[in-house]
């Protein structure tokens, strides 16, 4: 699993990727998310579509602590097609409290049906680790503008601390502004990101 | 039935030739031809787009990159600015945006080819539609 996995990482980042930490251009985000690692509410506006500044009030759930990070992401790479769209993020954090940092990569790919999509993070805190998931998706149907539309996935992701791998699904519905993504596993509980465009 | 009588009253009423924009457009079957290209549209939505607009003109806008519909919002937040727009739809089966501009407008495609990059997608080409 482990070799497919890097081979998978390593073809995305040949072929470039694209994602959505970022919103158009003057846009702003709240974000709330809830996983085993940790909870999180996330503020972010974006000055251009290539780049976004925010900032994360955070409870880290591995060292029992809260933070504050202020988070940079960039579009380091956008390919837009007629049916597909792919990017490829730069993303870090640093820590208002203390030397604690963040940074990796984040990509997808994805047309109207399917989704494809990773992240990579090195975070140095109190023990330095590495998180990284990636996300496959599909619509069941296709939604027109101002839809309620639904996406099916399967999320597989592993840390460095515990170095288990856990694949487990994932729903992720949105309507106009509003993002709710939801996934459950029985090691890592709950999965819950909320998301909020204005 | 319904959509027959629509294609017929749009071809009959409310497309015209646009000479200042070097467009043509006319009506063959069920389709909408702008300078002789059909135009892919979705006509029931078309259809709706257009109910209630007049003295109007419609750009119909190639656009690259729009996968989802929360991507897309970026795209009508912006041109809703511009008092100049009447409304505006998102087809993303088709990958067009459909822009009602006043008569008055002067439509400059390179002006919404920027205002679609701020979203970061790409605008390839566009039709106008007088209404």
């Amino acid at each position: 699993m482990g070799i497919y996995i890097k081979i998978f990482f390593i073809l995305f980042l040949v072929l470039n990727t694209e994602a959505r930490p970022i919103s158009y251009s003057d846009g702003h985000t709240l974000m709330h998310f809830n996983d085993n690692m940790k909870e999180s509410i996330y503020y972010h506006y974006s000055p251009s579509f290539k780049y976004s500044i925010g900032v994360e009030e955070l409870n880290n759930k591995i060292f029992d602590r809260s933070e504050t990070n202020l988070r940079f992401t960039y579009l380091v790479n956008r390919k837009n097609t007629k049916n597909s769209q792919r990017n490829f993020y730069f993303q870090s954090a640093v820590s208002t409290k203390n030397s604690n940092f963040i940074y990796g990569v984040h990509g997808d790919w994805e047309t109207r049906r399917y989704f494809i999509g990773f992240d990579y993070k090195e975070v140095k805190n109190i023990i330095d680790y590495t998180d990284k998931h990636i996300l496959l998706g599909l619509a069941p149907y296709l939604g027109e503008y101002g839809d309620f539309h639904t996406w099916l996935m399967v999320k597989s992701k592993k840390n460095s601390i515990n170095n288990k791998q856990v694949t487990y699904p994932v729903v992720k519905f949105f309507r106009g502004n509003l993002l709710l993504e939801l996934g459950y596993d029985k090691k890592t509980d709950w999965d819950i990101h909320l998301m909020f465009r204005f | 039935m319904i959509r027959l009588l629509f294609i017929s009253t749009l071809s009959i009423n409310l497309i015209s030739s646009d000479e200042d924009h070097h467009m043509h457009q006319n009506s063959h079957n069920h389709d909408v031809y702008v300078q002789g290209e059909k135009l892919e549209v979705d006509q029931e939505r078309f259809k709706s787009f257009l109910y209630g607009l007049t003295n109007s003109q419609v750009a119909v806008v190639n656009v690259n990159g729009m996968v989802c519909d929360f991507c897309a919002r970026g795209i009508e937040k912006t041109f809703v600015k511009d008092k100049a727009v009447k409304r505006i739809d998102i087809d993303l089966e088709r990958g067009k945006v459909l822009i009602a501009y006043s008569k008055e407008k002067e439509i400059d495609f390179d002006e919404i080819k920027s205002k679609i990059l701020l979203n970061g997608q790409n605008a390839i080409d566009f039709s106008i539609l007088n209404i």
